[in-house]
């Protein structure tokens, strides 16, 4: 810990005063505020449509921070050389990813817990004013669909690390997550469409269609998941064996995306 | 304390991948308390045979060691301060922050970080702007906190590659001073550079490597012998790998 720690913090301090994430921030406010408009404006279902637009919020700007902050933090070492300077330190090259990916894990829970609280506020005046909307609702709910939120954009933070240790410029890298990141939305949809029975869909599906997609279904992460915004707005029960398989996956997917980054940054050349 | 044997390094270039040869059978031996300048023309393989050194890159055949330890080992740099040619740092950081870093990732306690951060501040001239983030700083100061942070730890192995690129005269100057008081203190320190004088300035002992082959390594001494100067030593090796008489 003592050498992940160091380089876990000048990542942590380098993402949280970047501006981009102050312009993050200003964007979220907005958002907030508009969803304090926008469910009123929706007479009796004020309560849901303040909680899904709170946590799709929440959600947008944890996905630009990745994004945007995120990923630069990473590949800006490599773009910039200023890895020379970190590597020439007695640290592993292992050491350096996982202290990296601490930081990174560090600046979204940091900036998520501030946007959660931002979001929690924006509920509680909704619902004080509109309390007679808000009879379906459940605070549980709201915390686990945004903790799910929360390990959802680490495990893509994760992938992130993972392509910044293979490609050549911070652009590829960015690009290749948002690939991953919409595929990893969509897929399980487009999986269960697929294996539908042709007479519910309308049209024949070859086995080898099927089989393609079931392996890119295997391969890319099913980030749909840790998605429970919709339940919780309607405040539906979750299963507490759901909560625990998805944050299971998850946590063996960041393990090795963040393993296999580590093996081959080990081999990478600085040249 | 630096040891080199027999490197060699290719690089792909290009989408042909065709091979660039940076590196042929160096060959090179750098004692304790020994200032060595390692001279040659730009892309001559100088920054090749430091990036191997700090493992940044690794060679194609051959092997280098620090105070006894593969450079392949993190550990082996424990006792070595870098600095790279053009270096860049994190642009949110302070020099103060960045000196936290060096020390924390070499074992140094908070007090040790910060006195030494006082200590090595004051000698690169930093002090008015130590708590700005290094974004605000021009290309010579980020090169003087560059120079504080390979220092930060004490380290029994100093390696420069390019220290004066960039600077101003004010800048040269300080770099002059601190190589020759860690000369003083007895530390190893490699250097690259193409700028003569300062080879001249600094150095006990002098290597000029041409085209990735090191031509000639001897002591600034014998190198000067005659009442040459290093100008016209430095010439006639670029004339010899070039295949024309000696001029």
């Amino acid at each position: 810990m003592t050498t992940f720690w160091p380089i876990a913090l000048i990542t942590f301090k380098e993402g949280i005063r970047n501006r981009a994430i102050y312009g993050i921030a200003l964007v979220a406010l907005m958002l907030f505020g508009a969803t304090a408009l926008i469910a009123t404006m929706v007479p009796r279902e004020v309560g849901k449509v303040a909680v899904d637009m709170a946590l799709s919020t929440i959600s947008f700007a944890g996905l630009l921070i990745v994004l945007f902050v995120g990923i630069n933090l990473m590949a800006k070492d490599l773009d910039k050389r200023t890895i020379y300077t970190v590597l020439a330190r007695p640290i592993s090259r292992s050491q350096y990813i996982i202290g990296k990916f601490l930081g990174m894990i560090l600046l979204i829970t940091v900036t998520m817990a501030l946007l959660s609280l931002l979001a929690i506020t924006a509920i509680i005046i909704l619902k004080n004013i509109h309390a007679g909307y808000f009879t379906r609702f459940s605070w549980q709910a709201i915390i686990l669909a945004d903790g799910l939120t929360v390990l959802m954009l680490i495990m893509l933070s994760a992938i992130s690390f993972l392509f910044a240790s293979f490609t050549s410029s911070s652009f590829i890298t960015l690009v290749l997550t948002i690939i991953t990141y919409i595929i990893g939305q969509s897929l399980s949809g487009v999986k269960a469409l697929l294996e539908a029975p042709s007479y519910e869909i309308g049209f024949n599906v070859s086995p080898m269609t099927i089989k393609l997609v079931t392996a890119v279904y295997y391969l890319f992460p099913n980030l749909s998941l840790f998605d429970i915004k919709l339940q919780a707005a309607h405040a539906l029960p979750i299963s507490p064996s759901f909560v625990l398989w998805t944050v299971l996956y998850g946590i063996v997917y960041i393990v090795l995306s963040i393993t296999l980054a580590a093996i081959i940054f080990r081999r990478k050349e600085f040249p | 304390m630096i040891t080199i044997n027999g490197i060699s390094k290719e690089f792909k270039e290009g989408i042909t991948g065709k091979r660039v040869r940076a590196l042929e059978g160096l060959e090179l031996e750098i004692k304790k308390g020994e200032v060595f300048g390692f001279l040659g023309p730009n892309g001559a393989g100088k920054s090749t045979a430091i990036k191997i050194l700090m493992n940044l890159i690794f060679p194609n055949s051959g092997t280098a060691q620090i105070g006894g330890r593969d450079v392949r080992d993190s550990e082996a740099r424990r006792v070595v301060g870098y600095l790279p040619e053009n270096p860049y740092f994190y642009d949110y950081l302070t020099t103060d922050e960045l000196l936290w870093f060096g020390g924390r990732t070499a074992g140094m306690d908070s007090n040790s970080i910060r006195d030494r951060s006082d200590i090595l501040i004051n000698q690169v001239n930093l002090q008015s702007a130590r708590k700005r983030p290094l974004r605000t700083y021009s290309k010579g100061m980020v090169q003087r906190a560059g120079l504080a942070m390979a220092l930060i730890h004490d380290p029994e192995v100093v390696i420069l590659d390019e220290p004066m690129s960039g600077l101003d005269p004010i800048g040269r100057k300080m770099v002059g001073d601190l190589l020759i008081e860690l000369k003083g203190q007895g530390k190893t320190v490699f250097f690259s550079s193409h700028i003569l004088n300062d080879i001249e300035r600094f150095s006990d002992r002098a290597g000029i490597i041409i085209g990735g082959r090191l031509k000639r390594v001897d002591t600034l001494q014998n190198l000067l012998s005659g009442g040459k100067n290093l100008e016209d030593v430095f010439m006639r090796e670029v004339a010899l790998a070039e295949g024309v008489t000696a001029v």
